[in-house]
């Protein structure tokens, strides 16, 4: 059997199957691409915080938009070359492709790391209106010194990044109703130090019979034996007062005999009554296996756990709970965020007092940012940088907006309530003085240093530059993220489409790559074949080139 | 089937090692075959989870019987049982698995990927789809999907519980305490769901191409079965329509896993997390719009090819050609076209504003002219017919009243005024169940009647077929016309205890609600046992299957309804490759009763008598030249 039109198109549709199956397949991704653009536009016409605008390095975006237009361009002469039948340049042609295809992949990479690490804080609490003031940069590493953070190395063992929470532990207890998420346990176990013992506080009894005894250390094969017993005993109850129920309702059934319709409420009545009986008759029956497994440690000892980890709603100062329901008591102690900060955001405060009928700037003057008092860890600090910092971008905004007013035009609010990172730079170049900074201004040698800087290249530098440093106080965070999904809907939205957009390039890649390394074979039994393959995958290329040139003013410029 | 095998032309000596001929199969036959199967296996699966729910809506302080029970371990019992009886929990997960289940695994893949795989190839004259290796990932993929999404009921989480539309932000919630968030049925759904799409995907690609490419010669477009058309304009509604929902399942699942908030409006706070940790700023309404950018259009991907199977099936047993193919064929395009725009009549009740709602209404409205013109042709077909009242016939007959039931009852619902009452109530489940269980699993039995002596060589027994039909029939309406009623009375769809909390019981009493609700809560008992009924005898059904299989009665020729259609030209069962010789189409589908041939059948392939003909010379003759193959082949097809 051979299916007709593999290679040779159909007379009357003038197509071979397989590029009616592009095309169908290329239909099909526009409503999928379709789909994921009216999100963004959706997300960003209702969005409830200032939208993120030309936040993205331009650069590697910019890059990639060429790379791929000149990819589709050498797929295109890679297929003429196999219509040809010129191998050699085939071959060479669609190693170009390939290689813009890794081009693009790397820079996209550089892009998505340099985001993965860099971290943004937005406060929380304030007046007159909730501060919603957004602290960017690097998150420090540090450890542990008694109860306190220090600094610490980068490559220290015991470092870690200062975002977590620590909480001195004094007991745990696990919910056995579900069982506990292994990687919890162990991470409990792992940070317990030497010499800390941590045991089970009371017997474990099911139905008299002591199934753990006081003082069992914990591990993970015994928290199965735990859950295993729960798990036995809760099923053998409910087989007792199953039974008991279905013998209650035989009884109404049969011996009362009230099956008419529309008597369902006298059944419910008798049922109520006899179940008051039934409940006396397996009450001593029952195994009654606690529902949890309390653990006594028997030397507090600080735990590190990942926000994430505890929902902020379950967070207390005595008392956390996992979000497998386990339970730690002790004390919360302080678990500041220290960050180098390379770009303080005031945009959404500001639009916050708008909406509240108040002036913006006054809302900003009474952020955290700008009145809290300066405190480190190794780091001295005799005052407030970021308020100097304020203080310069005030400087430069003055001479910006006069610059902007002889062109008819304003500043921006991105002009006005951000600092971005390279301005960060600049004002820390110039020592932080406002007077400096003016000056600077006014001679055009403010972004001189660095305006053709490709270290930062993705981002802030933080190995090249120095950042001013703050400890911001667990109680001062609103709301916590890197640049990932979770920050806000853009960059929900630019991962979800860049990355699925980044699946294709690298599906397509890998059929072109096979075209390339494994078709040699079929270009000499039937390079018609061939041609028509590379032209299929060259369709799909060129969509995925598409999406891009979409994307790209969409994400990065506008 | 490639390049090398170019010499051999014949395959049939080619001996396949057992696992490929029929489970990794290439060949459309046998994939149909799998997809019914598997299909068949998961309606009964989700058949299963609402007779479990119609129990707990009918008795709920009443444990489950045993012979519903005797499933679940006693561990899971314990877990999801309230001392046996289902719990509210409980029931929402079998609620939103049984939508799941029976329209995403069970209905779809029935009617568009099993008739559609057997027949359209079979119909057009192909050998067998355009891409048969995509096909057999297209089912896998399938099973995939579907065991992912089932498994979860044995996790931990259980499986997915926010309704089978799975709206966010209920949905995003929903299983967040599990730490691994793949280990999750809400999100196993998700992932589900996408292979699920994927294999629409390949699925439908594979349709339209080889619908476009492979028919046989001679079968120009107004010459394609009506089966065929339908399944073209399936696939390209599961191709256009399905992707949406797809970038929807994506972004839920990135808020899920990278808790992002493409559907979490700022602000949420659930009760045992407190505000919970996350950006805000997304769009609950958002996802509604592309779930039911898919969701609409499916209604048709689930309808059609149950149409299609009747529409074959009324022809071939009324003897006369089939009403209005033409109209029908625009009505079903026309049909497929305005599916697209009529999504948001599943949500008046979001707030989208009067001018949306009544874009959307007047859409909604202008769709049933397709649906009528395509119901009224079939009812038509019948008049003056000399109708053999075989197995098919009788299905067939059947679907037409009850989906006509299913769709009239639908006009309130378009109409976004009774939409405010009716919206969420027992009367759209009972609409929707009109149409889809009497209606089209009806058409899809017929189906199933009409080519099972193709599949297999041998009929089905009539008289199990009988006592499947009748009880099925009567059931089938005591179990969904209560809904209707008690819809109207304002029962929500969603009371996994039927109603029994807010009955009024003093006569006399203020709460007006609670008295109708009391007047119409004994239909509960009704509808379940009509329910328990309908399975009981589906039992007739499952024994002819397997028992006509080994001994039903032989067919005596490779065309035993005396059809006109392609599929009945191929030996039976047909062979890898389905036809001995390439197929010549030289007139219309439905050649029924014509009077200037002497059967009361005049099959799409067989040869017009052209030496005589020219030779008469009579005007009878003269009509049959334009369906002389060549004249067709070039013009013909510039449709």
């Amino acid at each position: 059997m051979e299916i007709p039109f593999v290679v040779n198109a159909r007379k009357d549709t003038g197509l071979f199957n397989s590029k009616v199956g592009i095309w169908l397949f290329l239909a099909s991704e526009v409503t999928l691409f379709g789909g994921l653009f009216s999100g963004y536009l959706f997300l960003r016409l209702f969005a409830d915080f200032p939208w993120p605008e030309r936040t993205l390095p331009v650069l590697p975006g910019l890059i990639n938009t060429f790379v791929l237009i000149g990819s589709s361009v050498t797929v295109v002469f890679a297929w003429a070359a196999l219509k040809m039948r010129e191998w050699r340049k085939f071959q060479i042609h669609m190693s170009i492709t390939l290689a813009c295809a890794a081009l693009f992949m790397v820079l996209k990479g550089i892009e998505y790391n340099a985001k993965f690490h860099h971290q943004a804080v937005r406060l929380s609490g304030g007046s007159p209106v909730e501060d919603f003031a957004v602290i960017e940069g690097h998150v420090h590493k540090v450890k542990l010194e008694g109860d306190h953070l220090v600094h610490a190395d980068k490559n220290d063992q015991e470092a870690f990044y200062a975002n977590q929470l620590i909480f001195k532990a004094e007991s745990v207890t696990f919910a056995l109703k579900r069982p506990a998420h292994e990687a919890y346990l162990q991470m409990i176990l792992d940070q317990a130090p030497e010499g800390v013992e941590i045991t089970l506080a009371d017997d474990y009894k099911v139905g008299g019979e002591v199934i753990l005894e006081k003082g069992e250390p914990l591990s993970v094969e015994m928290m199965d034996q735990l859950e295993a017993a729960y798990l036995d005993a809760i099923s053998k109850d409910t087989k007792i007062r199953t039974a008991f129920e279905k013998a209650s309702w035989k009884w109404i059934r049969d011996e009362k005999g009230v099956t008419e319709q529309g008597t369902y409420v006298v059944e419910m009545d008798l049922w109520k009554e006899r179940r008051k009986e039934d409940v006396k008759n397996y009450s001593p029956l029952m195994l009654r296996a606690p529902a949890e497994a309390e653990f006594a440690i028997s030397a507090p000892f600080n735990l590190r756990l990942d926000p994430d980890d505890v929902p902020p709603g379950l967070r207390g100062d005595s008392q956390m709970t996992l979000r497998d329901d386990t339970v730690i008591k002790g004390q919360l102690l302080e678990s500041p965020i220290v960050m180098a900060v390379d770009a303080i955001d005031f945009r959404h405060t500001a639009m916050r007092a708008e909406k509240e009928g108040i002036d913006p700037m006054k809302a900003i003057e009474s952020s955290w940012v700008l009145t809290h008092q300066p405190k480190g860890h190794g780091v001295e600090h005799s005052e407030n940088t970021l308020k100097k910092a304020w203080e310069c971008h005030q400087a430069w905004l003055s001479f910006e907006t006069e610059r902007l007013e002889k062109k008819g035009r304003k500043p921006t609010d991105q002009d006005k309530y951000r600092i971005n990172w390279d301005q960060m730079i600049a004002y820390q170049q110039l020592d932080f003085d406002p007077q400096k900074v003016r000056s600077a201004s006014d001679d055009g040698t403010l972004y001189e240093t660095h305006l053709f800087d490709l270290s930062g290249f993705a981002g802030a530098n933080h190995d090249k530059h120095h950042f001013p440093e703050v400890e911001i106080p667990r109680e001062k965070v609103g709301f916590e993220s890197t640049f990932t999904p979770k920050w806000n809907t853009y960059y929900a939205i630019y991962f979800t489409i860049t990355g699925l957009h980044g699946l294709h390039v690298i599906g397509g890649a890998i059929v072109l790559g096979y075209y390339l390394f494994f078709g040699r074979k079929m270009y000499e039994s039937n390079p018609e074949w061939l041609a028509n393959r590379v032209e299929v995958g060259g369709l799909f290329w060129h969509f995925v080139d598409l999406v891009w040139i979409f994307l790209f003013p969409i994400l990065y410029l506008m | 089937m490639s390049a090398e095998s170019h010499d051999h032309h014949d395959d049939h000596h080619h001996v396949l090692p057992w696992w490929k001929k029929y489970l990794f199969s290439t060949d459309h036959k046998t994939i149909g075959i799998q997809y019914g199967l598997a299909a068949g296996a998961f309606l009964l699966f989700g058949f299963f989870l609402m007779i479990v729910m119609r129990w707990s809506i009918a008795y709920p302080h009443e444990p489950l019987p045993g012979y519903l029970s005797w499933i679940f371990t006693d561990g899971w019992k314990a877990r999801w049982l309230d001392d046996g009886k289902v719990t509210g929990d409980t029931y929402n997960m079998f609620g939103a698995m049984h939508g799941t289940i029976m329209v995403f695994l069970g209905v779809v893949p029935l009617g568009f990927a099993a008739f559609g795989n057997y027949v359209t190839p079979l119909q057009i004259g192909a050998p067998d789809m355009a891409f048969p290796k995509l096909n057999m990932a297209s089912f896998w993929v399938y099973l995939a999907g579907g065991l992912i999404m089932c498994m979860s009921f044995f996790m931990e989480s259980g499986a997915a519980k926010s309704g089978w539309t799975n709206y966010s932000p209920l949905a995003g919630v929903a299983d967040r305490q599990i730490v691994n968030q793949l280990l999750a049925g809400q999100t196993q759904w998700l992932i589900g769901l996408v292979l699920l799409i994927t294999s629409s995907l390949l699925g439908s690609v594979n349709f339209v191409t080889t619908i476009i490419q492979l028919r046989a010669k001679g079968l120009t477009w107004m010459r394609l079965p009506f089966f065929v058309w339908a399944m073209l304009v399936t696939g390209f509604l599961l191709l256009l329509a399905f992707p949406p929902l797809e970038a929807a399942g994506i972004m839920q699942l990135m808020d899920r896993m990278a808790g992002s908030s493409f559907f979490m409006p700022s602000g949420l706070f659930s009760k045992s997390d407190g505000v919970l940790d996350l950006s805000g700023s997304g769009s609950p309404l958002l996802y509604q719009h592309l779930f039911w950018f898919l969701g609409h259009p499916e209604v048709y991907v689930l309808l059609l090819p149950a149409i299609a199977c009747v529409a074959e099936i009324i022809p071939a047993n009324t003897r006369k050609p089939l009403w209005g193919y033409k109209p029908m064929v625009w009505a079903v395009v026309i049909l497929g076209f305005l599916s697209f725009i009529v999504w948001a009549h599943h949500m008046y009740l979001t707030g989208m504003g009067p001018v949306i709602s009544t874009f959307f209404q007047t859409t909604t409205v202008l769709i049933s002219v397709p649906s009528v013109i395509l119901l009224t042709s079939m009812i038509i077909s019948l008049w003056g017919g000399s109708i053999r009242f075989t197995m098919p016939m009788i299905w067939a007959a059947a679907f037409l009243p009850m989906f006509g039931i299913g769709g009239l009852t639908g006009l309130p619902l378009a109409f976004n005024l009774a939409d405010l009452h009716l919206h969420d109530t027992y009367y759209v489940i009972g609409h929707f169940h009109y149409v889809v269980a009497p209606g089209i699993l009806f058409g899809l039995f017929a189906g199933v009647y009409h080519w099972y002596p193709k599949m297999t060589g041998r009929f089905m027994d009539n008289t199990l077929g009988h006592l499947h039909f009748w009880p099925s029939l009567v059931a089938m309406n005591f179990l969904f016309f209560p809904m209707l009623t008690q819809g109207m009375a304002g029962f929500h769809r969603r009371w996994y205890n039927g109603g029994e909390g807010y009955i009024e019981k003093d006569p006399e009493g203020i709460n007006i609600f609670g008295q109708t609700v009391a007047e119409n809560i004994h239909l509960n008992e009704v509808m379940t046992t009509a329910a328990f009924a309908l399975a009981l005898f589906q039992l007739p059904f499952l024994i002819n299957m397997v028992v006509s299989y080994f001994w039903g009665k032989k067919v005596t020729s490779d065309n035993p309804w005396d059809a006109t259609t392609l599929e009945w030209a191929t030996p039976t069962p047909p062979g890898h490759g389905n036809f001995v010789t390439d197929p010549s189409v030289y007139r219309g589908p439905y050649e029924y009763s014509r009077p200037d041939h002497d059967k009361d059948y005049f099959p799409q392939w067989e040869e017009p008598k052209r030496s005589t003909e020219q030779e008469s010379d009579s005007p009878a003759e003269l009509a049959p030249v334009a369906d002389d193959v060549e004249s067709q082949s070039g013009e013909g097809e510039a449709h």
